[in-house]
């Protein structure tokens, strides 16, 4: 249904084209992946599809675009969109209506589709969210919100769907409902699914081709386990491919596994090929000292904070809540969202104040804490960069908070902390340009400016390809023997994994699990409850021996007999 | 005194500022007055907006303020609202009041007084029972229907939209200049003058990250709506047309035009009989 043919598309003022000379087919009834590095043509290639460009964002296009054998740029964006539907990765600026049934409509009806008001419902009933239809957008969470954008483009009964990183926002409960909705449309509505996904388990699980894009261009269109397949060539384009997928590989290379054997890249297919495989008799799971520290930092006692609704009365998000945090721990602090994290650490910086109860800093109450003396020594950087911008470039905002508070050499500990973070070259910038890891990285160093004594980061790595995360895991990885006590609120388990100490589970206001990575992620029913799944090579090491504890590639390998030592 | 002054600041504070906004844009949509046809509403304002200003019989005045109290009180309008109304309003007059007995007035300068307070609280009451009372998608619906353009309709609901958004977001940023910044102290009073100054400052700083933030946002907004046919739409006449369709004046909305036209009437005999 769709035939691009050599196509070449250069944006107004680039030195280079951003797509060149792009060929590709796409088959009626495909799910397709497309991956690549950032930049490499993902998104533009994508807004050809439905005409935005040529149309509406202008440029140097040559070649042609096919949609069911219509030329696109013979076609308005209007009819188009009837086609094509197109989600976006900040799908929430998307959403234009103030109620649900209302903007899942609102295409239809500016196309004057007489019966746009059961269009929208009927869009709504596939993305599950009909018991919705008359609430405010904002009374949804993000993954509602994330399927409401879904069923706007849905309800033009487009033959195609376009979603750019469509769970890149969502914790991984979340995640797998997108997905499910989307086969779902794929299989029983025949629509065409493509989207733009870093998340190669994902890919493994759902799609059913995989097109490789690199600097413009597609290197290869294949069925898609034959693709998570290439490993090599993945890496080198900063994929990261199923864990699993690479642990096979290793293994083959080690002569554990035969030359044939095909890699597997799901957890169904690991256990085919890894089940056949002798286990090491003597096998004992790492373990790690758990570092507990005993001298108490904050003390949460008795506290009762609620949340002011805008309707009817107001509910408690914490109630009689209690919790010791000591100097040292490295603390993950995880929960499905609403279940106060980020309520938590506003407490602690003061920002909330409890209805009852206290919080203690170093055994003093911060409600005597001037607010100056507090962020002094404890610092909190928000999900959301962008709102920690207040200046117009980032050595502006970095010297903020030293500037205010009169330190003697800012200027020199300004320049040590952009080399710290490697934002050198960007110092000048205003951090609202830049790109997803370089603002994490600014907003990181805004953070730690004045060297607090416990850092509180909320959600360090959402929103970023895997790449990126990666990287921020290493700065992180990196912070900590620069800051005493850190606590990071996240859904990444695989942060969780590498970095925290102590865990602590929260679920609707109370803790409901406390310990260390092995404590938490073999209490299945603490993962159910609050709808976590341990990195896909943990389950997948535990599938094939449940006393395992495999937290990286390594680790898991490390599970088998060498043929060479029996 | 310092829990008191600590006290007040609590209540200005930005948190509950801001949930006071979101009642009144959402938490009334269930009220009398919110599910009434907003073209009813508009043409009541019509009157209760402007013939108040050409009238200066006490007693009329008086009966009007009472009915659009009423009103007021079933739109349930969110009490910041009204504090905002009261001290408004009661500032107003009652500075005019000293300043001309300052300067020799008596006891005569009351009545001219009240008369123009009374003026000033009708008008005002009916705009609050209007635009604050009715959810403000259906008084952009209202205004399409009398004519107005679609793009102001139009952005009045998405204005709509994106306030819960705006709200959250100046928080946070406020939150990282409180967090960052350092406030003057603010023990004796002259500390207070200038803490209060401050805060003034940082509000207003805070609006141009704020801008910027939108802007940003804005782009893909730009995006989806084209894709959504928004251009279409609005040289499309059946677009418009599908869009009133759902404006149904009901039983309600005639037994209130009803009741406010027998009111008005009532008030005017009894101010004639009696005054």
């Amino acid at each position: 249904m769709i035939r691009i043919e050599d196509l070449t598309f250069t944006y107004p003022g680039a030195a280079r084209p951003t797509l060149n000379h792009v060929s590709l087919e796409v088959e009626d009834g495909d799910f397709l992946a497309v991956i690549g590095n950032n930049g490499c043509g993902k998104s533009t290639l994508c807004k050809t599809l439905n005409g935005l460009i040529p149309h509406f964002i202008s440029g140097d296009m040559t070649g042609r675009v096919l949609i069911d054998g219509e030329d696109t740029a013979a076609m308005d964006v209007g009819s188009l969109a009837k086609k094509v539907g197109y989600v976006y990765q900040d799908f929430e600026n998307q959403i234009v209506r103030p109620t649900v049934l209302d903007d899942a409509s609102f295409a239809c009806m500016n196309y004057a589709m007489a019966d746009y008001e059961e269009r929208g419902g009927r869009a709504l009933d596939a993305c599950g969210l009909s018991q919705k239809k008359h609430d405010y957008i904002w009374q949804l969470s993000g993954g509602q919100k994330h399927l409401l954008a879904l069923a706007g483009m849905l309800a033009l009964s487009p033959k195609l769907l376009i979603l750019d990183e469509p769970i890149a926002q969502l914790d991984p409960g979340h995640a797998r409902e997108i997905y499910e909705v989307l086969k779902n449309l794929n299989e029983n509505h025949g629509i065409t699914v493509i989207v733009i996904e870093h998340h190669t388990e994902f890919i493994a699980s759902y799609c059913k081709h995989t097109v490789l894009m690199k600097n413009g261009e597609i290197l290869w269109k294949l069925p898609a386990k034959e693709a998570l397949r290439r490993v090599d060539e993945l890496e080198e384009s900063n994929i990261f491919p199923p864990q699993i997928t690479v642990a096979a590989k290793r293994l083959k290379e080690a002569g554990v596994l035969s030359p044939e054997t095909k890699l597997p890249t799901t957890v169904a297919e690991g256990e085919q090929v890894f089940g056949k495989l002798l286990l090491r008799g003597d096998y004992r799971a790492a373990v790690r000292p758990s570092v507990r520290g005993t001298k108490k930092n904050v003390e949460f006692s008795g506290i009762t904070v609620k949340y002011r609704a805008v309707k009817g009365d107001s509910y408690p998000i914490f109630n009689d809540f209690s919790l010791d945090i000591h100097k040292g721990e490295k603390i993950a602090l995880i929960g499905s969202n609403g279940a106060g994290k980020t309520t938590l650490m506003k407490l602690m910086m003061g920002l909330i104040r409890p209805e009852a109860g206290d919080v203690r800093l170093d055994g003093r109450e911060t409600a005597d804490i001037a607010p100056e003396e507090l962020s002094n020594r404890i610092s909190l950087v928000y999900q959301n960069p962008e709102e920690m911008f207040i200046k117009d470039t980032i050595r502006g905002d970095i010297e903020f908070a030293m500037k205010m508070r009169k330190v003697k050499d800012y200027r020199q500990r300004t320049d040590e902390l952009l080399g710290m973070f490697h934002l050198e070259k960007l110092a000048d910038r205003d951090g609202r340009l830049l790109s997803g890891g370089q603002m994490r990285r600014a907003s990181l160093a805004v953070g730690i400016a004045l060297n607090p004594s416990i850092l509180l980061l909320d959600e360090p790595t959402a929103n970023l390809d895997i790449a990126t995360r990666k990287e921020i895991i290493k700065t992180l990885n990196a912070l900590k023997d620069v800051t005493e006590t850190v606590m990071i609120a996240t859904h990444d388990m695989q942060l969780v994994c590498d970095w925290a100490e102590r865990i602590i589970v929260l679920s609707a206001g109370r803790v409901i699990a406390d310990g260390d990575r092995d404590a938490i992620f073999s209490d299945s029913h603490v993962l159910n409850q609050v709808g976590i799944r341990p990195p896909e090579i943990f389950y997948m090491g535990s599938r094939l021996l449940s006393q395992a504890r495999c937290y990286t590639i390594e680790e898991f390998t490390d599970l088998f007999e060498r043929k060479g030592a029996s | 005194m310092s829990a008191l002054s600590e006290n007040i600041l609590d209540k200005l504070s930005i948190d509950n500022i801001k949930t006071q906004v979101l009642k009144n844009a959402y938490g009334n949509d269930d009220t009398v007055i919110a599910g009434m046809d907003p073209r009813f509403l508009l043409a009541w304002y019509c009157f209760f907006g402007i013939v108040p200003w050409f009238l200066d019989n006490v007693a009329l005045l008086l009966l009007l303020f009472v009915f659009v109290a009423v009103t007021t009180k079933l739109a349930k309008v969110a009490p910041l609202v009204l504090l905002l109304f009261c001290v408004g309003v009661f500032s107003q007059t009652g500075y005019l009041l000293l300043v001309a007995l300052f300067f020799g007035g008596d006891a005569s300068t009351v009545l001219p007084l009240l008369v123009m307070s009374l003026k000033v609280a009708v008008v005002s009451l009916a705009s609050i029972t209007v635009f604050s009372g009715l959810d403000p998608d259906k008084l952009a619906s209202g205004l399409l229907w009398y004519g107005c353009p679609d793009q102001l309709s139009f952005s009045i609901s998405f204005a709509y939209r994106i306030l819960p958004i705006l709200m959250e977001e100046f928080q946070n940023i406020l939150l990282s200049y409180r967090m960052r910044g350092v406030a003057p102290e603010h023990k004796t009073f002259f500390g207070k003058i200038r803490y209060l100054g401050y805060q003034i400052k940082i509000i207003i700083q805070a609006f141009y990250p704020l801008m910027l933030n939108t802007a940003k946002r804005s782009r893909t907004t730009v995006e989806a709506l084209e894709l959504k046919g928004y251009r279409y739409a609005v040289q499309d006449k059946r677009v418009k047309r599908m869009k009133l369709q759902m404006l149904k004046a009901g039983k309600a909305d005639y037994l209130f035009a009803g009741i406010s036209v027998v009111w008005v009437l009532v008030s005017v005999c009894v101010s004639r009989i009696y005054f």
